[in-house]
């Protein structure tokens, strides 16, 4: 396309411009409307989950449910209350949506599909990742309600307490690969760095769920404590856009879980075949968005303070130390210099393999551990009153009912 | 792609005081959280012996007995080894070591005995040090941060108590104020001169002013804007607003410790880039430094203020806070003097005697106040000292050594701390700073010589506990005292070799 | 170099159209009926009382103090994790100074209790 334009006479620069322009453009339409699927997919697992049938009236499958829907939120009443900040009101939602679509442009889809293959593609992960958190505290800030201003602290504690094992356990791909680009970092995955790096992964996907706030990390709409939390006071398709972007960021928690860690774009003749290389994508990014899933329908959810405990004590460590003996042992491991096809990362990938299985039991005893003491505690305290309340877990509400 | 450096470049040897003092408050830190809490006596011995060892060391290189490293310059030319932080070392670790014997039983009986206080002391004294060795603009910068980070927690130290918590609130937002100048005069000498390396500024800054560009302006603005944010931590005059509340609030301990670690840190900073880094920074060649005439200035006001409202104040705590200020300007003169072509390194040598000698004197002074304050913080008004030499007559004596050394009268420390920066003075035809100096001298004798007079000749219910680990501490400052003032040679033969010419 | 990131600014500029462009959608089509009820903010049906935005307890600032701390520290990792292997033992050395500084205070900050929520 760029030569085209360029043809017709304009220069070169320009016509990059116009031509990235343009499929911008093309992403942040394609990435609004795959939304819809994502919703349907989503609202169809979890009725399998539940035994139940799920959206089925509207068009095939009830594939046409979300559209529908969408059609109704739109013409539902925008109400916009007394007090509210207007300019920080508004533009929350969109920031909101913004900050998962800005994630897609570093995300390589094929071998030469990418938005920008920036050179320090992980850093600009981090920096437009915390932008949600802020989309958050705008909508609690300028809502002049209380549930929404406490339930967007909420929120955003949350949130930046997990930003931080997320963040180093994005370190890990970067240490293997040697570089930020995404693109470099699929390319390098020689063999996924799921096996050279499992425990890095588990960090991962349960740091990404505490980002996303849903189920077993959903206290930020904790319904019996704090009616919607950031989100009470909005109607309409503005809280239609919160939806959307949470919906999104699902999806592309499952894409990020694709690139850095399962190979992306790799497979069979991806490198000849492009369009190839966009479906393995797709494939393996529904692995990973149906572990999210299928996390999200199982677990019950956890109070306030054992999310924190969860990030601050167990996963900052964890992740740090993660970090530090995958980066040493990569480093004095032999050959891992110059590994230029899967028979040379091989080795080194079973040692780190080995590596992440030992410190993956030795978490593990921890765990047991801590348990056994946390049980004993919790016994302690029934024998000290006998008069037991309904139960100690009664924070733990049904997951993903309210769908 | 780039040049790797190596491990041996880092010339760690060189730093070894100031590493060691860091790496072992940092593990102290964590040891102390296996100390429970009513033998923190071991987390105050802990200390003791990191402070000592930190001494040892430097004391080793400043007699160049051994020689640790390799090379003056260390961290990649960030940090600079030679005599004056040797010396700058010794200050410092020495007020250290009396900040931590001075603290112990006042915080036992005080109920305040938490490991924090002697971790944070030892940070803040690495702060200093690093001043002392500061090679770069942005080490100074740091070094300003360890050190007084640590000292605005120290000052509200006493937690519930309200004037503690006022005193550290004042001090952290002036701090964090004053800190927000240095940094923008760093930032602006760096945009005049293309670096923050003190030796390569030294390079820029005649060749930036010989251009008479507009650059020649960022340099001005930016001395006076690190003057400024040097000024507020050694309390000289318009910056001096904080000293006496946060003195009177602090704890006392912590006052000793503080009125002299910020001023070794401070005044070794301001030698180490006025006198080393903006030394060619003259309008016209010839003349001295553009900013030798402000700084005399700022002295002269220092000493005037401090001294003539010192005479007022009926607290002691307040009185010696004033007296601080006052002693800032009398050491202003010696960096004033630094600014005269060729009289760099007896400046530096005089301000370092100087130090030493108020080093002793000064937290012996608060150390005396400490062992006559109540448990509530108060007695320290001057009418407590009444009949106080009766009571404790040895106390009371070396008070009266603290007093006649910080008016600097002859056979004590502070007069050879006078004669040397009196002396540069006149070198660098300073006279007026030097006469405004004598004559305040002068004044400040009615307000020290009346705390000795109150104490042996009025009747009164002075009285005083000094524990052993106090008692030691008093003891050593003022023998420290009386013998650097009998003994002079011992200081500055000390500072003879102080030189800040550097190679290059 | 810049012009790199011009698809970035494109798609800032792109989103925030579509948000806006979508907001007045349905400014058009949904009704526009305001009441005094419906413009009251939502307090569980109760009379909405006092002021919104009210002192906030001090423990999310901790955690927002915390969260500083830690995530200026992944942002000097980052740099590093590209280039450790160029580096060789000197960048091991000088990161694990650095990760130990950082320990030494994550467990300083864990037994003073920093990390309790309650």
């Amino acid at each position: 396309m760029t030569d085209s334009l360029i043809d017709i006479g304009l220069s070169r620069g320009l016509a990059v411009l116009i031509a990235k322009t343009l499929g911008v453009f093309a992403l942040a339409t394609v990435g609004l409307l795959w939304t819809f699927f994502c919703i349907w997919a989503e609202r169809k697992v979890a009725a399998r989950f539940q035994d139940r049938l799920g959206p089925n009236r509207a068009g095939p499958f009830g594939l046409a449910q979300t559209v529908a829907d969408a059609i109704k939120i739109i013409l539902k009443e925008d109400i916009m209350h007394q007090g509210v900040d207007r300019w920080v009101f508004n533009l929350a939602p969109i920031l909101s949506v913004m900050s998962v679509l800005l994630i897609w442009v570093v995300i390589p889809f094929t071998p030469t599909l990418i938005g920008v293959d920036l050179s320090i593609g992980v850093l600009y992960l981090f920096a437009v990742g915390s932008l949600g958190s802020i989309a958050i505290l705008m909508a609690g800030w300028s809502s002049n309600n209380k549930f929404a201003l406490l339930g967007a602290f909420r929120a955003v504690a949350q949130l930046i307490s997990y930003e931080v094992p997320m963040a180093l356990a994005m370190l890990v791909p970067v240490v293997l690969a040697g570089s930020m680009s995404t693109q470099d970092i699929v390319r390098s995955q020689h063999v996924m760095y799921l096996i050279a790096a499992p425990l890095t992964v588990l960090i991962f996907i349960i740091a990404s769920m505490a980002e996303l706030g849903r189920a077993p990390f959903d206290i930020l709409e904790a319904e019996s404590e704090l009616v919607a939390g950031y989100q009470t006071e909005y109607s309409g398709f503005k809280f239609g856009l919160f939806y959307v972007g949470e919906f999104l960021h699902a999806f592309t928690v499952g894409l990020l879980i694709a690139v850095l860690f399962l190979g992306g774009w790799r497979g069979p003749f991806a490198e000849d075949v492009p369009a190839l290389g966009f479906v393995y994508l797709l494939l393996k990014s529904f692995v990973g968005y149906f572990a999210v899933m299928w996390i999200r329908m199982t677990l019950p959810r956890v109070r306030v303070d054992q999310i924190l405990d969860l990030g601050w004590k167990f996963l900052v460590p964890l992740s740090l130390v993660n970090l530090i003996v995958v980066a040493f042992l990569w480093k004095i491991l032999p050959g891992t210099d110059s590994i230029n096809s899967a028979g040379d990362a091989l080795v080194p990938s079973l040692v780190l393999l080995a590596a992440n299985i030992l410190m993956i039991a030795g978490v593990g005893m921890l765990l047991r551990e801590e348990g056994r003491r946390e049980r004993a505690r919790i016994a302690a305290r029934r024998a000290a009153q006998p008069v037991s309340e309904p139960g100690s877990v009664a924070d733990a509400a049904p997951a993903g009912a309210s769908d | 792609m780039f040049e790797v450096p190596s491990l041996s470049d880092l010339n760690v040897g060189a730093t070894l005081p100031v590493t060691l003092l860091a790496l072992g408050a940092c593990v102290l830190l964590v040891v102390d959280l296996f100390i429970p809490r009513e033998r923190k006596s071991i987390t105050a011995w802990l200390t003791a012996i990191g402070i000592g060892v930190s001494l040892v060391f430097s004391l080793l290189s400043l007699s160049g007995a051994v020689e640790f490293g390799s090379g003056e310059l260390a961290f990649s030319d960030m940090y600079r080894a030679d005599r004056l932080t040797d010396t700058i070392n010794v200050a410092a670790l020495i007020t250290a070591l009396l900040g931590v014997m001075v603290a112990y039983d006042y915080l036992e009986r005080t109920r305040l005995q938490r490991g924090e206080y002697y971790i944070l002391l030892m940070f803040s004294a690495a702060g200093a040090m690093l001043m002392g060795a500061a090679n770069d603009l942005v080490i100074v910068f740091i070094a300003l941060e360890l050190l007084s980070i640590p000292l605005y927690i120290l000052s509200g130290f006493r937690r519930p108590q309200e004037a503690s918590e006022e005193s550290a609130m004042k001090y952290f937002l002036l701090g964090a104020f004053a800190s927000g100048f240095l940094i923008y005069g760093i930032a602006l000498i760096y945009g005049a001169t293309g670096t923050t390396n003190l030796p390569e500024v030294w390079d820029a800054v005649a060749g930036v002013v010989a251009e008479d560009s507009a650059a020649k302006f960022l340099v001005m603005i930016g001395a006076g804007l690190v003057l400024a944010g040097l000024g507020f931590k050694v309390a000289a005059v318009p910056f001096h607003m904080w000293t006496p509340d946060v003195y009177q609030g602090a704890p006392t301990p912590v006052v000793a410790y503080m009125s002299v670690a910020a001023k070794i840190g401070g005044f070794a900073a301001l030698v180490r880039v006025f006198g080393m880094g903006l030394s060619t920074f003259v309008l016209e060649s010839g003349a001295p430094a553009a900013w030798q005439d402000t700084i005399w200035l700022v002295a002269v006001l220092t000493m005037l203020l401090g001294n003539v409202v010192a005479i007022v104040q009926s607290d002691l705590k307040r009185l010696l806070a004033y007296s601080t200020i006052a002693h800032a300007g009398y050491i202003l003169i010696a960096v004033a003097a630094a600014g005269t072509a060729g009289l760099e390194d007896t400046a530096a040598q005089a301000v370092v005697i100087y130090l030493i000698a108020y080093a002793f004197t000064n937290a012996g002074a608060f150390a005396v106040i400490t062992a006559m304050e109540k448990d509530d913080a108060s007695n320290t008004s001057l009418d407590a000292l009444r009949g106080l030499a009766s009571r404790c007559p040895w106390l009371a004596a070396a008070m009266a050594v603290f007093m006649l050394s910080l008016t600097g009268i002859p056979l004590t420390a502070g007069f050879v701390g006078k004669w040397f920066v009196f002396k540069v003075a006149l070198q660098a035809d300073l006279v007026a700073a030097a006469v405004v100096g004598v004559l305040t001298s002068a004044v400040s004798a009615y307000y020290y010589l009346r705390v000795v007079w109150m104490m042996y000749f009025e009747e009164g219910e002075g009285d005083a506990a000094t524990p052993p680990a106090l008692a030691w501490a008093i003891g050593v400052a003022a023998v420290g005292t009386l013998v650097l003032g009998a003994l002079p040679y011992l200081l500055s033969d000390m500072a003879r070799e102080i030189t800040l010419a550097f190679g290059g | 170099m810049l012009s790199e990131y011009a698809p970035i600014a494109a798609l800032l500029v792109i989103s925030v159209g579509m948000g806006i462009l979508i907001l007045f959608i349905s400014r058009i089509f949904g009704p526009f009926r305001p009441t005094a009820r419906k413009l009251a903010p939502y307090e569980s049906g109760m009379e909405p009382f006092g002021p919104a935005i009210r002192r906030i307890p001090v423990k999310f600032y901790r955690v927002a103090v915390l969260f500083i701390l830690f995530d200026i520290e992944v942002i000097f990792f980052l740099p590093w994790a590209v280039v450790f292997r160029d580096l060789g033992s000197y960048g091991l050395v000088t990161m694990g100074v650095f990760f130990f500084v950082l320990t030494v205070g994550f467990i300083y900050e864990w037994k003073v209790g920093g990390l309790e929520w309650e």
